[in-house]
């Protein structure tokens, strides 16, 4: 075991997969010399030199669009989009070529390709360095979507989505990259995509969530718990495929559930996890199924601790589905 | 080989052109292809020119939905399906290419079976006719979104040259594609790396109907590749054999490390943009008229008649042999039949997830009842 940040944990992880495999190679704006402007590829152009560990063009285009023919061709591209609000010049490479080339030619060729982005608000970043665009992707059939809260998911789901033969977009939340320090098996794991990790267990209501909103949401399971209500909390880890079976599974054993992210609320992740429990356990449900998102507005500046949800917040949703 | 002389400068003034309009070789160098080279070259665009009426006829008749005709492109087409090596080197194509995919080796019974979405369309009848693709000749298939192939056949270029391979990447595209934000990244990333990959633009004038001087300020899109820091060649692509030897050289010097070029082929298309096109809105038909006294296969013509290496029992000979090849092919890609409904669910993933094996059983149900 060894104690490490989430931002570390990808780093190590990168390293490890470049060491077990000569196909994987690293491409993104300031990756090599630099690291990084996160460090989540410290130490790798050193280590395996400028052709395995690319400094690209600052052209996110070329990035995820190059990853494509590196993937058809026989490479396993990393590709580290700088934060997830500059993939919208990428996004064409993502939606028209990535994630359609399997479909389009009859799987003579495919993408095995990641495109990794720092996520989510709470940084002070404003519009362009806070927003979670995870609907997009999970909008685009022929994607994979991950989107972890812990370093020890970031190496298990990152391994997965390396090996993967389909295109992953692999979404790490920027405010937890070095929040806290925790322990990470030093051996070769993998994590299944579309598997939900419990992080508490109770029969009261169920807390569905993923990535950034992770610390509030758990303050708010040990507050409930304070005051003798027992959440079940789910940590989605992986949008697509998402674990529905768990979701339906833990709504149906409680009769209630919130979902939270920070990202927007309409056609949000959450509505579709909304959508889905209504439309197939509603004979389960004491209460609608509640959202707790970031709103309808662009990431405010000023107001950026307001807009992730906030722990009073969900414990408003948590009395609202009680007093239902 | 790489030749030890250079034969061509990039930035010319006009278009390279080695056959004269009257069919007169004006090359600087001595002509050295044997007579069935020579021979190849004209049988090769006289197919691709008949599938491409077989095609429009196709569409005309209500069997396939949709037409882009290539005519008066065949020079460059051509010349590139025969100075790629075949299966080793990859190319990017676009929805102008089917002469150039058939020239390169591609059954023709997988063309009609992508026109038509039959089984014999490698692609299981994903995609819209003038879609081509092929794993087995590295022939990525084609993306309708203008430019998107452009940066991802830049990294399958980076990709060789890491791997040192010693492959070509040749990627073509039309004069609009030269536009978009895509073709700056895909171009500019190759420039920066050297990488292995040769940029053909298929000049015709037109983005359906935007001509060549709303486009761009440019003098020529050649010029474009000085900027980039790569060789911009400016070539009559109506000409084969200029086509030929310009492709050949440039093709060799970037598989030997000269990093990546452009080459501007100048053509025409005769018939309009595509099947849902009416190109009588934007152009005269004097101005179609002229180019076709330019046509690539006439001008061909005439110089393999110089050379007698032409005679009308030939021209009769290939022509019914070529309409064989593909009126046997189109019988085949009909008779493999229709692909089945729930193909639609396959190839979305390596392994289809739960949204599409719920989604696959809803569809059965339906079709089923």
């Amino acid at each position: 075991m060894a104690t490490m940040t989430l931002v570390q944990a990808i780093a190590r992880t990168l390293d490890e997969e470049m060491a077990r495999d000569e196909a994987v190679v690293v491409l993104g704006e300031d990756v090599g010399k630099r690291g990084g402007v996160f460090l989540a590829t410290e130490g790798l152009q050193q280590k395996y030199g400028p052709d395995r560990v690319i400094d690209t063009p600052l052209s996110e285009a070329a990035i995820i669009g190059a990853a494509v023919g590196m993937a058809a061709h026989g490479l396993r591209p990393v590709a580290e989009i700088q934060f997830a609000d500059y993939v919208f010049p990428g996004f064409d490479q993502l939606v028209s070529q990535a994630a359609k080339l399997r479909y389009r030619s009859g799987a003579q060729f495919t993408a095995p390709m990641v495109v990794r982005m720092p996520s989510g608000g709470g940084v002070k970043g404003g519009h362009h360095h806070s927003q979670s665009p995870e609907a997009h992707f999970v909008h685009t059939a022929g994607l994979k979507v991950v989107a972890v809260s812990t370093a020890y998911d970031a190496k298990g789901l990152l391994k997965t989505a390396i090996r993967d033969d389909d295109p992953v977009v692999f979404l790490e939340p920027k405010r937890l990259y070095r929040a806290v320090k925790e322990e990470v098996p030093e051996e070769d794991y993998t994590l299944p995509l579309g598997q939900a990790a419990t992080r508490r267990q109770g029969g009261d209501l169920t807390i569905v969530y993923y990535g950034t909103v992770a610390p509030e949401v758990l303050q708010a399971a040990d507050e409930l718990e304070k005051v003798s209500v027992h959440p079940e909390v789910l940590d989605l880890r992986s949008l697509m495929p998402w674990d529905k079976e768990a979701v339906l599974e833990a709504v149906s054993k409680t009769g209630r559930v919130m979902i939270v992210s920070d990202a927007p609320r309409h056609a949000s992740f959450a509505s579709e996890v909304a959508a889905t429990v209504a439309e197939e356990v509603l004979d389960q449900l004491e209460a609608p199924p509640v959202r707790v998102t970031g709103f309808d507005t662009p990431y405010p500046y000023a107001q950026d601790k307001l807009y992730v949800p906030t722990v009073t917040r969900i414990l408003g949703a948590a009395k609202k589905l009680l007093d239902y | 080989m790489i030749k030890d002389t250079q034969r061509f400068e990039p930035f010319t003034r006009d278009p390279i052109a080695l056959v004269n309009e009257h069919g007169e070789w004006v090359g600087p160098f001595d002509l050295d292809l044997d007579e069935e080279q020579l021979r190849t070259l004209y049988r090769d665009m006289v197919r691709a020119r008949l599938l491409d009426e077989r095609l429009l006829l196709l569409q005309r008749s209500g069997k396939s939905s949709f037409a882009m005709e290539a005519a008066g492109h065949e020079g460059i087409q051509i010349a590139i399906a025969h100075t790629v090596r075949r299966g080793f080197d990859w190319l990017f194509p676009y929805y102008r290419d089917h002469g150039m995919i058939l020239a390169l080796g591609v059954p023709a019974v997988e063309i009609f079976g992508e026109t038509l979405a039959t089984r014999a369309d490698p692609a299981k009848g994903r995609q819209m006719p003038n879609h081509p693709g092929s794993k087995p000749l590295n022939a990525f298939t084609v993306a309708s979104p203008i430019a998107s192939h452009i940066p991802p056949a830049t990294g399958a270029a980076i990709s060789a040259k890491i791997q040192n391979t010693g492959q070509v990447v040749v990627t073509t595209f039309g004069d609009g594609a030269t536009s978009e934000g895509d073709w700056h990244a895909g171009v500019n990333f190759a420039s920066a790396q050297g990488a292995p990959v040769v940029f053909v633009v298929e000049n015709n004038r037109y983005a359906i109907s935007v001509d060549l001087q709303k486009q761009t300020g440019s003098e020529n899109i050649a010029v474009k590749a000085k900027a980039y820091g790569m060789p911009g060649y400016y070539l009559d692509g109506m000409d084969v054999l200029a086509s030929y030897y310009l492709m050949q050289e440039v093709i060799e010097r970037t598989r030997a490390g000269a990093g990546p070029a452009l080459v501007e082929a100048v053509v025409y298309r005769y018939g309009p943009h595509s099947s849902a096109d009416d190109d009588r809105l934007y152009r005269p038909k004097e101005e179609v008229e002229h180019w076709k006294q330019r046509d690539p296969l006439e001008r061909y013509r005439r110089f393999l008649e110089r050379q007698e290496l032409w005679t009308p029992e030939w021209e009769a000979e290939l022509r019914e042999a070529a309409e064989a090849e593909l009126a046997r092919a189109l019988e085949e890609a009909e008779a493999a039949g229709s692909v089945p409904e729930v193909w639609m669910f396959d190839d979305v993933y390596a392994e289809p997830l739960w949204p599409q094996i719920e989604q696959r059983r809803l569809l059965e149900e339906e079709l089923g009842a």
